[in-house]
């Protein structure tokens, strides 16, 4: 219990942490929101009035223990862009970008191990120098320019129009699947590349151990090996890379998706809270991002010891 | 092989995708036409608005879907162009007292909000005038937080002291009163001739005070209006209307509407004489800020509507002047190529000394010669043809060409480019590259910006400006550029202004010495002269003498080099064949989706001649 209670006394030294950058930056580089709400011909007490009125003339600190107390009780305010409560954005917005990335997240990591064990077995081959090439090459395109050609390719005249261009009506599973396929595709297209790199790295790594060699040499078949030995003994790396994933996943890695495929998640509403300066909506995010963190540290640490009994 | 666990996984997931996309393709997604019952038209935006409160309509995004919630007193004219005002919950034009001070307006009676759970029993009332009364004085109620005050400032009498006051809402304000339950009453200070202007417009738009009460600070997400639609969904990518069902029936009039038969029977709007509006059943928005997602929207047919961003120009466009749609794309769209009710335009921070104002007259005047020469130098052509695709108007000064004011027999001497002038200017006021100031222009980030400030570099660079000397000032957002250039911080600022109403009175507002910085004045312009003109004009009507006197303010600006001004973009829009309407961005914007017919396409009538042609 000792190592737990440890990585849950630095996970809340890291959520206070994490939370004070962020607000520092969120107000000292952040944009004033007040400029954006303001109407033409503004007056100078206008705008003192609205200042007051997001907050910003109260000292750092108060600003910042208001927000921990916030957190704290989960009261996380209204947005000041639509006066919308921050709880139902999250509870709007959230559920859609899971649905959205759940698939792609799965499908590119369970691809990416394929991959990666595939080179890993044929290593140095021209099998693992194919699917090293591929991957670099599909790390190198950009992601905007991959969701773009996806969509002109299967959602336009100009190519297979088979699915939306964007948009997210879903109302039960042949709809769902209409609107995530082509995002699936392109976050997968994307994330293949770097999740076969990092798998077929772990997996060369643990063909190349002692158990693996001493393995072969009692005559263990390759499929034995592969399944029982390299992949089970890898999974403390491919743990940590799944779960440290995740809230990157919900949070950031929805942003291009959402704001291409037109998709009312999570990721086009902190764009939107970036660009406008939407703090309340910023601090709710980021501060329940540094929690999902920690949860996921914690929850790892408990992986890591059912996995391998090497942990302590 | 160990290779086979390996690649059986592979096959497998490969198999399962393929089951997932014929899963997909076996159901039609919810909101298709194919499973909608009624008529549907789907409106793309280029941006999204994040309030649906009238006090918070200053987008173009919000007043769109605002005016279509609510009702405001007046309208535009569907088709008259000119653009004329039209009586909408009013019942007719305003009674204005001889000395232009008082406006009586009738509303009509009948008219009911949506039902909504904040009324009694959720079922919506009747519209009256203590509503609009209401709506008018929540502008001036701090807690709104509205953007449309300005509006009204200074204009009602008692207004501006009912907020000193306090904002009761329950103390009467002497020039803003129903005198029954459907006649209102506006008192001004002094004449205001484009008070029926600002009753079109989305700010003056009537809210139910039951519904801001009961939905607190989440009220502009609850619309609760008399409008043509009602509310059903509304999200950061999309908002969807219905139509309301209690709208009050009027039937359309093509001659009450200004119909032009010579230039609009393309549109067929014919067979939509004597049927009461709104014509479609559901009205889906959708926000797409980004021009390849929105392009391919529309050309998959999931859209209607698109203004075409100008990347696509080339491919939409087989001539330009005037924009004539290829072959290709007429067989499908209809097009209409409308200049922007605004202008772009460059202004000085006349508050700056390096470039401005300056208390020695000596280098006041050097000053002074410092910007003409810059103004000389722009090329306003090259401009055009590399940023709006050379169909952008370019005119002198800030009467854009949308407005009834605008003189086009004015000398574009202005706007041509004098590099010979603009270098004799410089020497003969002793500029030489040593002694030029640093430049600074400011502009939030994004690359056409970028692209922009360096065109502007290169056309300097052909007067011997140094480089060096021109610096970007760039902000991550809108609202940072906005606070730098209000609070003064700016040395060249340039600004897309889009009129709230098609009087020039509203672009002479943006040099008026006392609207400087924080106010829309954001050169911080002031010269005696031009502000005398400015306040004897704005009590006046239109007229020719009025006409005449603004342009006699464009004169003076023109004279004193404090902007580089202007080019109207020329908007494209295109629509589906199918569709019966006119679209509009401009001073009708949103009040045209009333009129949107689905059913009915124009597809057979004569329309897509115009567009040929």
């Amino acid at each position: 219990m000792k190592p737990l209670l440890r990585k849950l006394l630095q996970g809340l030294l890291l959520i206070l942490g994490v939370t004070l950058i962020s607000f520092l930056l969120m107000v000292w580089f952040g944009p004033d929101q007040t400029y954006t709400l303001i109407g033409k011909n503004a007056s100078a007490e206008q705008i003192e009035q609205i200042h007051q009125q997001l907050g910003y003339d109260q000292p750092f600190f108060k600003r910042y223990l208001d927000y921990l107390a916030s957190l704290a009780t989960l009261d996380l305010g209204t947005s000041n862009a639509s006066g919308e409560q921050v709880k139902k954005i999250l509870m709007r917005t959230v559920p859609v970008s899971l649905a959205l990335m759940i698939p792609g997240f799965i499908l590119g990591n369970l691809l990416g191990i394929a991959l990666g064990l595939s080179a890993a077995s044929h290593h140095g081959q021209w099998r693992d120098r194919l699917i090293s090439g591929l991957s670099v090459g599909g790390m190198s395109i950009s992601f905007l320019v991959v969701i773009i050609a996806f969509q002109v390719l299967l959602s336009t005249p100009y190519g297979l129009d088979l699915f939306p261009v964007r948009g997210w009506q879903v109302s039960g599973f042949g709809s769902y699947l209409q609107y995530v396929t082509v995002p699936t595709l392109a976050l997968v297209f994307v994330t293949l590349g770097y999740n076969t790199r990092f798998y077929r790295a772990v997996f060369i790594e643990e063909s190349g151990k002692d158990h693996i060699r001493t393995a072969r040499a009692y005559g263990a078949s390759h499929t034995e090996i592969l399944w029982k030995h390299v992949l089970k003994n890898s999974m403390v790396p491919i743990v940590t890379r799944v779960m440290f994933s995740i809230p990157l996943v919900v949070i950031s890695g929805s942003l291009l998706i959402e704001s291409y495929f037109g998709i009312p998640g999570i990721g086009l509403a902190t764009f939107e809270a970036i660009t406008s300066g939407d703090q309340p909506v910023l601090k709710a995010v980021v501060g329940l991002t540094a929690v999902a963190f920690v949860a996921i540290q914690v929850l790892s640490e408990m992986l890591y010891r059912l996995l391998d009994p090497r942990v302590s | 092989m160990p290779a086979r666990v390996a690649d059986k996984l592979l096959y497998l997931l490969a198999a399962g995708i393929l089951l997932l996309q014929l899963a997909a393709c076996s159901e039609a997604p919810e909101g298709s036409e194919s499973n909608t019952s009624g008529s549907v038209y789907r409106h793309s935006m280029d941006g999204a608005p994040r309030s649906l409160d009238p006090a918070q309509a200053s987008s173009i995004y919000a007043n769109m879907l605002v005016v279509n919630l609510y009702d405001t007193l007046y309208r535009y004219k569907y088709l008259a162009r000119p653009y004329q005002l039209a009586p909408n919950l009013a019942e007719a034009l305003p009674q204005v007292s001889s000395d232009g001070l008082i406006y009586t307006i009738r509303i009509r009676p009948g008219v009911y909000f949506v039902d909504d759970p904040a009324f009694p029993g959720s079922k919506g009332r009747v519209v009256t005038a203590e509503d609009f009364v209401y709506s008018l004085k929540r502008h001036f109620d701090p807690a709104t937080r509205a953007q449309g005050a300005w509006l009204w400032q200074n204009r009602i009498v008692g207004l501006d002291q009912w907020k000193e006051d306090g904002s009761d809402y329950d103390r009467e304000v002497p020039g803003l009163r129903a005198l029954d339950e459907h006649t209102v009453q506006i008192q001004l200070i002094s004449p205001f001739p484009q008070l029926t202007h600002t009753l079109a417009q989305g700010f003056s738009a009537i809210v139910p005070r039951e519904a801001v009460q009961h939905y607190g600070r989440e009220f502009p997400i609850h619309p609760v209006g008399s409008g043509p639609y009602q509310l059903e969904g509304f999200n950061s990518s999309s908002a969807v209307l219905l139509r309301n069902t209690k709208f009050r029936q009027q039937p359309f009039s093509l001659e009450e509407e200004g119909y032009d038969p010579e230039t609009q029977s393309y549109a067929g709007l014919e067979h939509l004489e004597g049927k009461p509006p709104p014509f479609t059943d559901r009205v889906e928005v959708e926000f797409v800020a980004e021009d390849a997602a929105r392009w391919n929207a529309f050309i998959s047919g999931e859209t209607d509507f698109i203004k075409v961003p100008v990347t696509q120009f080339d491919q939409v466009l087989s001539a330009r002047d005037p924009p004539v749609l290829t072959a290709e794309m007429a067989e499908q769209f209809q097009l209409a190529a409308n200049l922007e009710s605004g202008f772009v335009h460059t202004d000085f921070n006349m508050d700056d000394r390096r470039i401005g104002y300056h208390p020695n007259p000596d280098q006041d005047a050097r000053n002074k010669a410092l910007r003409c020469a810059i103004i000389k130098a722009f090329d306003w052509q090259k401009r055009n043809e590399v940023f709006y695709y050379g169909i952008g108007k370019v005119f002198p000064g800030i009467i854009p060409p949308v407005s009834i004011e605008y003189d086009p027999a004015q000398n574009s001497g202005f706007n041509d480019r004098d590099l010979a002038g603009a270098k004799k200017l410089l020497r003969d006021s002793g500029w030489h590259a040593g002694n030029l100031p640093e430049l600074e222009y400011g502009f939030p980030s994004s690359v056409t910006e970028r692209q922009m400030f360096e065109q502007l570099r290169s056309f300097l660079a052909d007067i011997d400006y140094p480089a060096e000397k021109i610096r970007p000032l760039t902000f991550a957002t809108y609202g940072d550029y906005a606070r730098a250039y209000l609070n003064r911080e700016v040395m060249l600022t340039t600004i897309g202004w889009t009129m709230d109403y098609p009087d020039a009175e509203n672009t002479m507002q943006l040099f008026y010495g006392p609207n400087s910085s924080p106010g829309s004045n954001s050169a911080n312009y002031n010269n005696p002269e031009f502000n005398r003109l400015y306040r004897a004009s704005a009590t006046m009507p239109p007229s020719p003498m009025r006409t005449s006197m603004y342009r006699s303010m464009n004169r003076i600006l023109l004279e004193d080099c404090v902007t580089i001004s202007g080019i109207a973009r020329t908007l494209i829009l295109l629509w589906n064949r199918d569709l019966a309407m006119l679209p509009d961005r401009s001073f009708v914007g949103g009040f045209f989706f009333r009129f949107v017919d689905t059913g009915t396409g124009a597809a057979g009538s004569s329309k897509n001649e115009a567009s040929r042609q």
